[in-house]
């Protein structure tokens, strides 16, 4: 039996699947053959020799590199360019952090309630501050951006709080209950510390970096959140956000559940 | 799946990759990250003491506190190293931190590594020690901040392979020569 004659595809280089007659057959019959590797389109026009002359069936630019036995590199820039802002509009948006963008906990959520310790050795329970605003700031002894806010919220609880604002601090480091009272009364805190664990950390999304601060409305939800050190003014609006809400009639259950293991 | 579609999949899929990567880059870029180089082998003969360099890098954009920070609240870079039997582990060496100022401290600088920072192991095997391969294991704990935000300490684990050989013989001297007795 006579050895079958496949030609080789120009534009991918794999042996065609049909033979040199089939492809022949093929192409009288519906004027083109196709590659069944990469799927091009050819006209046969000629045997020469055992050699297909075949051309591509797409005339313009697309075709041309197929010819050539490569990639079109136009469609292959198009695609790293699409890729490439695509990254970095992934990178863009999950870097976007702040009030408008927050991380973890949506704006309407009511807040987690938990129950703390305070550096007093009283319990404090959040859904207790009902009907106020509240501005649960998450912060550490060894948090450096952390020791910049803390005159503001000083500051902010005196101009504040008779309208109804209480700002709770929830320490987030292992130092002993004796050194954040010694770190907070050399900052010369006026709002209640409390001494904060992991599983509080966790229903406030875990809070992976400090200060971390939540503006929690009178109704119990969070209307803001601001992730790392941003100016006073943000922190002021997003204050007057969280006094601007109304006490619900359920703002007890909307701060009560679930409640934070701890 | 038609084959005609196989080069439009293809690009979907670098795409939503790349969407995907993006996003998790993103997400891990958040963390700060402190890398250990790995360190070619040691050869330390016994009864002798080898300094060990390792090297650290802390990522751009992040600082770590010295292992002497200004503030009592800070808490300092610190190499712990299990120890093993008969290989003692001599004085740990740090370098000197740099004092800078950040945004969030202007008027306070803090003593702070960042970039690349050597910390240094002296390594002393006793006469004891048989011969051979040993692996020193120790745990890096730094506390990480950048510009605006602090990070929760982390404890990188930290391991090199020292080879323990015997010490080198000691300078050859001529044996001493039997007096002569003469009677």
């Amino acid at each position: 039996m006579p050895e079958e004659i496949r030609p080789l595809c120009p534009n991918c280089k794999m042996p065609l699947e049909k033979s040199l007659e089939e492809l022949n057959r093929e192409a009288a019959r519906t004027g083109t053959a196709q590659c069944g590797a990469c799927g091009a389109q050819f006209h046969l026009s000629d045997i020469e020799g055992g050699q297909l002359a075949i051309e591509p069936a797409v005339a313009g630019p697309a075709s041309v590199p197929a010819r050539q036995g490569g990639r079109n590199p136009f469609a292959l820039v198009v695609v790293a360019i699409i890729a490439t802002g695509m990254l970095y509009f992934g990178f863009s948006m999950s870097r976007r952090s702040g009030p408008t963008h927050p991380l973890g906990m949506a704006h309407g959520t009511p807040a987690p309630d938990f129950t703390l310790d305070s550096l007093d050795g009283q319990s404090m329970r959040l859904s207790d501050l009902r009907g106020k605003a509240v501005l649960l700031n998450f912060w550490a002894t060894w948090c450096g951006p952390c020791k910049i806010e803390m005159p503001w919220f000083i500051e902010l609880q005196k101009q504040y709080g008779p309208q109804g604002l209480q700002i709770v601090g929830v320490a987030m480091d292992d130092s002993s209950k004796e050194d954040i009272a010694k770190f907070a009364k050399e900052m010369g805190v006026n709002y209640p510390v409390l001494l904060g664990k992991e599983a509080v950390g966790d229903a406030y999304g875990g809070v992976p970096a400090l200060p971390e601060s939540f503006f929690i409305g009178r109704d119990g939800k969070i209307v803001d959140k601001i992730i790392g050190l941003k100016g006073r003014a943000e922190i002021e609006e997003s204050i007057r956000k969280a006094l601007d809400t109304q006490a619900g009639a359920n703002s007890s259950a909307a701060l009560a559940a679930p409640q934070a293991q701890n | 799946m038609s084959r005609a579609h196989k080069p439009t999949l293809i690009c979907i899929s670098i795409c939503i990759f790349a969407l995907l990567s993006g996003t998790s880059l993103a997400q891990s870029g958040k963390a700060p990250s402190v890398t250990f180089a790995s360190v070619p082998l040691v050869t330390a003969p016994r009864t002798a003491q080898t300094m060990v360099n390792l090297n650290f890098r802390v990522a751009s954009g992040f600082h770590i506190n010295s292992n002497t920070p200004k503030s009592e609240f800070l808490i300092p870079t610190n190499l712990k190293m299990d120890l093993p039997t008969d290989i003692v582990l001599g004085k740990i060496k740090y370098p000197p931190g740099q004092d800078l100022s950040f945004p969030f401290s202007p008027d306070e600088a803090l003593n702070v590594y960042t970039g690349d920072f050597t910390i240094a192991v002296a390594v002393h095997p006793l006469h004891s020690v048989v011969p051979g391969k040993y692996v020193m294991h120790g745990v890096l704990r730094f506390q990480a901040c950048d510009n605006a935000q602090c990070f929760p300490p982390k404890n990188l684990p930290v391991s090199f392979d020292v080879k323990v050989v015997k010490e080198p013989p000691g300078p050859r001297h001529n044996p001493a020569q039997s007096p002569h007795v003469h009677n």
